[in-house]
């Protein structure tokens, strides 16, 4: 299955299985976008539960096509709110 | 087969292409940015020419391809298209893929410029 993480005006599409943990996901983003595990916060949209790290996707009824926000670390060490940008607000003129 | 649009400059040969973790970037009209596999991307035939050009696109070069014609919504459903494809090929039991009629126009012509 893939689920899609969202933060802004990004999406990176993850290919995982459900008996895998948030913490793997967090480690395949990392290789993404510079980000350590540690800076990363992962919301389901769906719900609005923050994934825990030791939990599978499963457990957090996480499936294939999930939407799943990320929130990165601020410098003030707590989590920036969530933000996914809408297209609507950037059509272009053209 | 190559779309409209693009002509690819020769370019000086490239080493290999540059490691981009194996994803690759695409960029909506809207500036929207979508990070796929680049197995995925190869879904589509237009993708897999780009990507696996010898020494051709920038694009290629920089794992990133921007489609100024095609919207957001269009382009993540092209993306979750890829996905789909893949797991169908791979004979797995699958769902319908769910298209919204609002974009089905809009979605064609995207899969027949990307040969999907």
């Amino acid at each position: 299955m893939y689920i899609r993480v969202k933060r802004n005006k990004s999406t990176y599409f993850i290919q995982c299985e459900p008996t895998e943990t948030t913490l793997s996901i967090k480690q395949k983003l990392h290789l993404l976008i510079d980000q350590p595990p540690s800076n990363q916060q992962l919301v389901l949209l769906a719900n609005n539960d923050v994934l825990e790290d030791s939990k599978t996707l499963a457990d957090q009824k996480v499936e294939n096509d999930s939407v799943v926000a990320l929130a990165l670390r601020k410098d003030d060490d707590d989590f920036e709110e969530v933000f996914i940008a809408r297209p609507e607000d950037f059509m272009s003129s053209s | 087969m190559m779309g409209k649009g693009e002509a690819p400059a020769p370019r000086e040969p490239e080493e290999e292409e540059e490691d981009t973790g194996g994803v690759v970037k695409l960029i909506s009209a809207e500036g929207f940015e979508f990070v796929v596999d680049k197995k995925a991307a190869m879904v589509s035939n237009t993708l897999r020419n780009m990507l696996t050009s010898p020494g051709g696109f920038s694009e290629t070069r920089q794992g990133e391809v921007r489609f100024p014609e095609i919207s957001t919504h269009v382009l993540e459903k092209i993306c979750q298209y890829f996905y789909w494809s893949l797991h169908y090929s791979s004979g797995k039991e699958t769902t319908e893929f769910p298209i919204e009629p609002e974009i089905t126009l809009e979605l064609m012509m995207a899969a027949n410029y990307l040969d999907t």
